[in-house]
């Protein structure tokens, strides 16, 4: 739809019911912005609609009008909706017309939660996995985009909207295996959204992602959200850190380990070009140590002393930090 | 030694595409060879320049590729007023006067305030024009102040409460931590907060940390087949989120002093961690990012390194210097002190120095970046958190409770104090490039200055000496 050649409301005569209504009548505002014509023009009248209390067709156009020109414009969103429902307008229309708008303005909070309130209404959410996806495709690390994704899971929560998430998440963290967004998707999807009934041998699953983090690392040692989504599973199972222990050791050296034929899927070692060490597996270590109490402090200090002073000494402080806290608790 | 490039261990994606081309553009603005004299010139913080540019778009207006900041007016104007505040620069009588009278035509007829004249009520914005009447206004008539709706305001707010103790942050809007955080900030600035409003606010804050130990914008509510809320699930929508995860612990610090029985933690062990990952290495020169595997941004400068400070009140109060530590030995297992740095200050004021600032006046997220005016307030209140050392005092509590006219174990009173008695420690200011870029320090809770912040509360709470 073209804006271009679009005449001023205060020109069409359809319009001329309604009383245009300046931003500013008497006072002259401190640090105003310098509006277009076109702009100032809509608005002007969107003021005078929402004065009125008019809903109507034409509101719609009005509302729309505004939305392309400003998204962020959550008034204009708010009162639109209101007039959806009023005029009771197909809603599957105004998805569609939503499909288009989402992807020009992916980072306004409003297009996609305006999209929540028509999916809550429609009441048809399978769809939407695809458009999402599309959606990811243009930008996969949009904050809101994947929350939705998350809210339409957990809100219709129906078992075949739930089926192919995991093939969806491993997919994405295979585009880009340093997308933190598709890691804390997985994580959303495993552990904390309930448990599906193709899920419910928790053993198995835990063991299942402990192998799908570690061969991660194994392929790309230096990645944080790996090394976070690894310590989300411990922590979040209460597992002992101390199991990951002999996983983590050949991440701590300086050169990958030679390695034989013989492939341990439980810990496996940092693949060839790897850059090691790895600051995030020995600060693993040290916390594996730490807890081992009194003759594990040491270790952990040593291991933190070379986070500070070598491996990651923009965190200074925070080494500090440790080996003071660890030092003081068990009077070393 | 020159910085080296975060490693890719030869496996490139498109993450460690723009993490190298942003290290690249970093690395030109590291002034070579270090440690010469001249670094001090790359260093200096241009307050003549950012000050014409904060007046440029007061006086003159916003250029019009701000009319995406349409609904964010308010926002514009306490951007601009505080950073005028952490540059130390006041208004004159009359620009506080339009200030003031440009800032009661947002305020809306049914409460709250909205992102320009005859928008809706909203969450931020009423932050936004609170904050700026907090810095422009006065009581008294066209003061701000008294012209605030505060019964319209506690029902707008009322309004927007959702069963799981979050809030809307507007009519059929969204969920947002910022706007739990907005509506917390103003409650606790204009006496409105109760314990019905924030009923299950906390529980509804600490459901949002997620396993990386920041906080994400929001949960998920799951409800049983009797429509009663469950505990769990109640899963973070999003990943931990620099943003967010400010909003969240300033949210929960503001709580304290509604809640007797801290019943659930945060996890401040995983909080910590996870701030200070955030800061960036030497190559990123220092400063802050909002995500895991995210590029550095000068505004997380203030989200994230403002933050720490945050820290330090829920491990309650601190005497008068930080390096008197016999307080805190009977603290929590696992934390001795928080320490006065546990973030590289030096290196987050060089990121802000060198790579904030637009050489044109104002800074921004990162080169070549322009400059933009929420960017210009977090990069100096980020600059200022840098450089200042904030931290809730045992001597000032107790000073302000002495004080307190009124009955004696009311909440209002604590809330009061608690909000009141955060403390520079005089002992500590750090200034990269020198005394002459030294900036105001900011209220960790508000972004306000503690001046204003004091001069607010004390009259919305009856306490003017
Ligand atoms: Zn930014």
């Amino acid at each position: 739809m073209s804006l271009v050649d679009r005449p001023f409301y205060s020109a069409r005569p359809e319009w001329k019911d309604v009383e245009p209504l300046e931003q500013y009548e008497n006072i002259n505002p401190l640090a105003p912005i310098l509006y277009t014509d076109e702009y100032k023009d809509a608005t002007n009248y969107f003021r005078g609609v929402v004065r009125d209390g008019e809903k109507s067709e034409r509101v719609l156009e009005l509302t729309e009008h505004i939305i392309r020109l400003n998204p962020a414009h959550y008034s204009a969103w708010q009162y639109r909706y209101e007039t959806l429902i009023a005029l009771n307008s197909p809603l599957a229309t105004e998805l569609q017309l939503m499909d288009e708008i989402a992807v020009k303005h992916l980072k306004t909070y409003q297009v996609w939660h305006h999209r929540r309130l028509l999916l809550i209404q429609l009441r048809d959410p399978n769809p939407e996995l695809k458009f999402i996806a599309q959606s990811l495709k243009a930008d996969a690390k949009n904050y809101h985009t994947w929350s939705y994704r998350q809210w339409l899971l957990a809100y219709f929560n129906n078992d075949d909207l739930w089926s192919g998430e995991l093939d969806f998440v491993d997919h994405m963290v295979n585009e880009d295996v340093r997308n933190n967004s598709a890691w804390h998707h997985r994580f959303f999807v495993v552990f904390q959204s309930g448990i599906r009934d193709s899920e419910k041998d928790r053993e198995r699953v835990i063991k299942r992602e402990l192998i799908y983090v570690k061969q991660s690392i194994s392929l790309v040692p230096n990645n944080a959200s790996a090394w976070n989504y690894l310590r989300g599973i411990l922590d979040h199972n209460k597992l002992p850190y101390l199991t990951v222990q002999v996983f983590l050791e050949a991440y701590t050296l300086d050169t990958p380990p030679a390695t034989g034929d013989i492939v341990d899927l439980e810990n496996p070692p940092p693949s060839k070009e790897a850059q090691l060490p790895c600051p995030a597996a020995i600060e693993l270590l040290a916390d594996v140590h730490e807890l081992q109490g009194a003759e594990g402090v040491g270790k952990a200090i040593d291991l933190w002393k070379s986070l500070r002073d070598i491996y990651d000494t923009i965190r200074k402080r925070y080494w500090d930090h440790r080996i003071k806290g660890a030092s003081h608790r068990e009077g070393v | 030694m020159a910085p080296t490039y975060t490693p890719t261990d030869a496996y490139p994606t498109s993450t460690s595409h723009i993490q190298r081309e942003t290290e690249e553009l970093l690395l030109k603005h590291l002034p070579l060879p270090r440690n010469d004299d001249t670094k001090a010139l790359y260093l200096e913080l241009h307050k003549t320049k950012h000050m014409q540019w904060l007046v440029r778009n007061l006086a003159q207006g916003f250029p019009a590729r701000y009319v995406s900041q349409d609904a964010s007016q308010p926002w514009l104007m306490f951007w601009t007023l505080q950073a005028f505040s952490i540059l130390g620069v006041a208004l004159d009588p009359g620009n506080k006067q339009r200030a003031i009278d440009t800032i009661l035509t947002w305020q809306h007829p049914d409460g709250g305030f909205g992102g320009g004249p005859g928008q809706a009520a909203h969450l931020l914005p009423t932050y936004a024009a609170v904050c700026a009447l907090a810095i422009a206004g006065r009581p008294g008539e066209r003061g701000g102040w008294d012209q605030i709706d505060r019964a319209k305001m506690s029902q707008f707010f009322i309004s927007l409460k959702q069963p799981d103790g979050s809030f809307l942050v507007a009519r059929h809007a969204e969920v947002d931590m910022r706007g739990i955080y907005c509506l917390l900030a103003v409650a606790t600035l204009l006496d409105l907060m109760t314990p019905e409003l924030v009923d299950g606010t906390a529980e509804f804050v600490r459901s949002c940390q997620t396993y990386e130990g920041g906080f994400a914008s929001a949960s998920q509510p799951y409800f049983g087949e009797d429509g009663a809320l469950l505990k769990s699930p109640k899963p973070p929508l999003g990943e931990a989120h620099g943003g967010y995860t400010f909003c969240a612990l300033a949210s929960w610090v503001l709580l304290q002093p509604m809640s007797d029985n801290k019943l659930d933690h945060i996890n401040e062990t995983n909080l910590l961690r996870w701030l200070v990952q955030m800061q960036g290495v030497e190559i990123e020169l220092g400063g802050f990012k909002g995500r895991t595997n995210k590029l550095v941004d000068g505004c997380y400068s203030w989200w994230v390194g403002g933050a720490f400070a945050l820290l330090e009140a829920i491990h309650g109060h601190h005497s008068s210097s930080s390096h008197d530590e016999e307080k805190h030995e009977d603290g929590d297992a696992g934390w001795v002190d928080v320490d006065e740095s546990l973030f590289n200050r030096e290196a987050l004021q060089e990121y802000i120095l060198l790579a904030g600032q637009h050489p044109a006046g104002g800074l921004r997220d990162k080169p070549p970046k322009s400059a933009d005016a929420y960017h210009t307030l977090y990069c100096l209140a980020g600059l200022s958190a840098a450089q200042h050392r904030v931290f809730p005092s045992e001597h000032k509590s107790k000073e302000l409770k002495s004080g307190w006219k009124g009955s004696d174990n009311s909440t209002r009173k604590k809330v009061f104090t608690e909000a009141l008695c955060w403390q520079e420690d005089e002992a500590g200011p750090v200034f990269v490039g020198g005394k002459a870029n030294r900036v105001n320090a900011s209220h960790p809770l508000f972004n306000l200055t503690v001046t204003h912040s004091v001069a607010i509360m004390r009259y919305f709470y009856g306490q003017e000496s």
